[in-house]
C-alpha cells in the first residue's frame, strides 16, 4: 500500500468512453480514469479489484476485465444486478463516474510463471478471469498449457463468446465451453457443452501435480470445483479461488468482507484454497 | 515535590480551566433517566457516580451517520469532519482502552481522515471508577491511554499525566493542585479480557445452541459496544443535482451485514454470533490476536435475552445424561 492516503478514501474521477452490451443485463465499461488514478492503476495485477462510483447511488467492488490499456483505459464487465449497477447501465459516454484502488491480493502471477494455467469460470465470474487470461495470453511464452472452461446458464448469457473463440482459434488457448441447458430453439448454433462446469472437468485430462487452477464463479461452485480438483491432484495451494464480498471501503474497516479472521478485501480477493480450510462461511 | 492533587472542593473550578482547551463534554443523567456523555453547560449537572453511559465515547469519533464525501461538480471531495477541540471528562478506564483500539483500527495505514482529524482534537481526561456486577475488569484498573488520569484518593484526586496535552492542563490548572499524600502503586492498564483461540467458534459448547436460540438480532450489543465500528456506506443524490455519501453504523447481528448479490455468507443467528465472537475476541486482519473486549459491561446490561458471549469461553459443567 504505497499509495498516497488522501487516494484510497477519495475517488478519482473517470469518464464513461463506450459501453458494449454483452448479454441482455450484461456491459462492458470502458473508462478513462484521471491521471492521478491511472498512475495506480499501472500497479493492477489481475485479480485485484477497484472501487467503481456512480455519482448519487454509491460504490462497488469491481474486478477489471482487463489489465489498463498502454492509453490509459479500463474495461469493467458489470450486471446489472442492484442499485448501484442499475444507474451504471443507464449512463451514456461522457458521463463522469470515481474510481478507487486497485486494492487487495491478485494472482500470483511470478509463482505461476512457467506453469500450465487452468481457469474455470462460471456465469459473472469469467470478469476477474479474463484480465488474467489476457495477461497469460500477453505473456504466452511465460506460461505452460492455457486451458480455460466457462459455463454459463444458457448460450445467450455466454459472454465475450466470439472474443474467446477467437483467442483459441488463433491457438495458445484450449478452450471448453458449457451451458447448464440449451433452450430448443437455438438461433446460430453454437458449438458447446451441455451440462455443469464440474461435468467438463471430470473428462479433462492435465498434469495435476504442476497446474494452477484460478476459479472464480457463484458460491456453489466453489464447492464442488475445489473439491473436484484436489480430487484431481491439485494441491489446495494452487487452487485460487477469486471470492466475492460486500466490500464497503475496500481497506479493512468497514469488516462486511470478513470470512474468518481474513478480510475478502486486504488478504485477497484472490485466496489459495489452502488459506480457506477451517473457514466454512469462506465457500 | 510537584502538585498532583485535586481537592474535591476545588472540581468545579478545575472544570472550568478545561474549558479552555475546548468543549466540555462529560457524563451527565437524561431526562429519561440514560446516562450520556453530553456537553456540560452547568457543572451540577456532572454524574461522576455513574457506572456507564448507555452509548460509549465512540459517538465523538465514529459518529453514527456522516457525510464521508460530497460531490457537487461531478468529482468527489472530502465531507466536512466536524472536528472542533472537545475536551471530554470522566471517562472510565474501559472507555479510554476502547478508543485506544479504535486508534488502532483508524488511525493506521491510510489514516480516516474525519477520524483522525477529529482525534487530534479531542482531550481525554480519565476518573477512576466502582465497578459493578456487570463490569468486566478482572482488576481496578486505571488506563493511561489518555491526555489525564484522575485517580479518586481520599478528598479527592491523584492527576497522572500522559501526553503533552495532558501536562499543559495541569500547568494550566497549577493554582487549584496541592501536594497529595504519596502516589497509590500503579494499576493494571491495557484491554482485559485475552484474545481467544479461533476455534471456540465452532466448539459444541450447549451455549452456542442457546444463544442462537434466544438472540433477537436487536443489535444492542453492537450499538452500545466502544469497540464496535462496523460501517455501512450508501450514496444519496442532493436536492442541488450532486451527490454525499454517507458512513453509518453497522450491526453484524443484523441479517443484511452478510449479503452479497443472490447470497448471504451469515444467513443464521448462529453464523452471526459466531462472526461477533471471532471479531470481538480473536480479531481481524491486521489486528488478529487481538481482544477488542475492554470490560465495560455495555453489552450484558443491554441485552433483553442475557447473552453474554464471554461464557463460551468457559467449559461447560458435564451434564449427567
Amino acid at each position: 500500500m504505497n499509495q498516497q492516503p488522501h487516494s484510497q478514501h477519495v475517488p478519482f474521477a473517470a469518464h464513461l468512453i463506450e459501453r458494449r452490451d454483452l448479454s441482455e443485463d450484461t456491459a462492458l465499461f470502458r473508462i478513462a480514469p484521471d491521471e492521478g488514478a491511472l498512475a495506480q492503476l499501472f500497479s493492477f495485477v489481475p485479480g485485484q479489484f477497484v472501487q467503481l462510483s456512480v455519482p448519487g447511488a454509491g460504490e462497488i467492488p469491481i474486478s477489471p476485465a482487463d489489465l489498463p490499456t498502454p492509453e490509459g483505459t479500463l474495461e469493467l464487465c458489470v450486471r446489472r444486478v442492484g442499485h448501484v449497477t442499475e444507474l451504471l447501465h443507464e449512463l451514456q459516454p461522457g458521463a463522469t463516474l470515481g474510481l478507487r484502488g486497485p486494492f487487495g491480493s491478485g494472482f500470483p502471477l511470478k509463482e505461476m510463471a512457467g506453469r500450465p494455467v487452468l481457469l474455470l469460470a462460471g456465469g459473472l465470474g469469467i470478469a476477474p478471469l479474463r484480465s488474467l487470461l489476457m495477461h497469460l495470453l500477453r505473456q504466452r511464452d511465460s506460461y505452460g498449457d492455457i486451458t480455460l472452461m466457462y459455463g454459463a446458464k444458457q448460450p445467450r448469457l455466454m459472454l465475450f463468446r466470439e472474443e474467446l473463440a477467437a483467442l483459441a482459434a488463433a491457438g495458445g488457448l484450449r478452450l471448453y465451453l458449457t451451458v447448464d441447458f440449451a433452450p430448443e430453439t437455438l438461433d446460430g448454433g453454437y458449438s458447446c457443452a451441455v451440462g455443469l462446469l464440474p461435468d467438463l472437468l471430470k473428462g479433462f485430462r492435465f498434469d495435476a501435480a504442476t497446474t494452477y487452477a484460478a476459479v472464480c464463479g457463484p458460491p456453489p461452485l466453489y464447492r464442488c470445483l475445489v473439491a473436484d480438483l484436489e480430487r484431481a491432484g491439485v494441491h489446495a495451494e494452487r487452487i485460487l479461488l477469486s471470492l466475492e464480498r460486500r466490500m464497503r471501503c475496500g481497506i479493512g474497516r468497514c469488516c462486511h468482507c470478513a470470512l474468518g479472521q481474513k478480510l475478502c478485501c486486504l488478504d485477497g480477493p484472490v485466496f489459495r484454497a489452502s488459506d480457506l480450510k477451517g473457514i466454512p462461511e469462506a465457500l | 515535590m510537584e502538585k498532583n492533587f485535586l481537592k474535591m472542593t476545588r472540581l468545579v473550578q478545575f472544570l472550568e480551566t478545561l474549558r479552555l482547551f475546548g468543549e466540555l463534554h462529560a457524563p451527565t443523567i437524561s431526562e429519561s433517566g440514560v446516562y450520556r456523555f453530553s456537553p456540560l453547560d452547568d457543572p451540577a449537572e456532572l454524574r461522576l457516580d455513574y457506572h456507564r453511559t448507555q452509548i460509549p465515547p465512540k459517538k465523538y469519533l465514529l459518529p453514527f451517520r456522516e457525510e464521508i464525501l460530497h460531490n457537487a461538480t461531478g468529482s468527489y471531495r472530502e465531507g466536512h469532519s466536524g472536528a472542533k477541540d472537545l475536551v471530554l471528562f470522566g471517562v472510565h478506564s474501559c472507555d479510554l482502552e476502547g478508543i485506544a483500539y479504535l486508534d488502532r483500527v483508524f488511525l493506521a495505514d491510510a489514516a480516516d481522515p474525519g477520524y483522525s482529524a477529529r482525534r487530534s482534537r479531542l482531550t481525554l481526561v480519565g476518573v477512576s471508577c466502582e465497578p459493578d456486577d456487570f463490569c468486566f475488569c478482572p482488576e481496578e484498573r486505571e488506563s493511561t491511554a489518555c491526555d489525564l488520569f484522575l485517580g479518586a484518593s481520599g478528598e479527592g484526586f491523584h492527576l497522572a499525566c500522559h501526553s503533552a496535552r495532558g501536562r499543559a492542563v495541569v500547568s494550566a490548572a497549577d493554582h487549584l493542585l496541592e501536594q497529595g499524600p504519596p502516589l497509590p502503586p500503579p494499576r493494571f492498564s491495557g484491554p482485559c479480557f485475552p484474545p481467544q483461540d479461533p476455534e471456540l467458534r465452532f466448539s459444541d459448547h450447549p451455549l452456542w445452541q442457546k444463544f442462537a436460540s434466544t438472540c433477537v438480532s436487536c443489535g444492542a450489543c453492537s450499538v452500545c459496544c466502544p469497540t464496535c465500528y462496523c460501517f455501512d456506506v450508501r450514496e444519496y443524490p442532493t436536492l442541488s443535482g450532486g451527490a454525499a455519501r454517507i458512513r453509518e453504523w453497522d450491526n453484524c447481528l443484523f441479517v443484511t451485514h452478510g449479503e452479497v448479490a443472490g447470497a448471504n455468507f451469515r444467513p443464521d443467528r448462529l453464523d452471526r454470533l459466531r462472526f461477533r465472537f471471532l471479531h470481538k475476541y480473536c480479531g481481524f486482519t491486521p489486528l488478529q490476536g487481538i481482544s477488542s473486549c475492554v470490560g465495560c459491561g455495555r453489552c450484558k446490561e443491554v441485552c433483553p435475552v442475557d447473552i453474554d458471549l464471554r461464557e463460551l469461553t468457559v467449559t461447560p459443567k458435564r451434564v449427567q445424561p
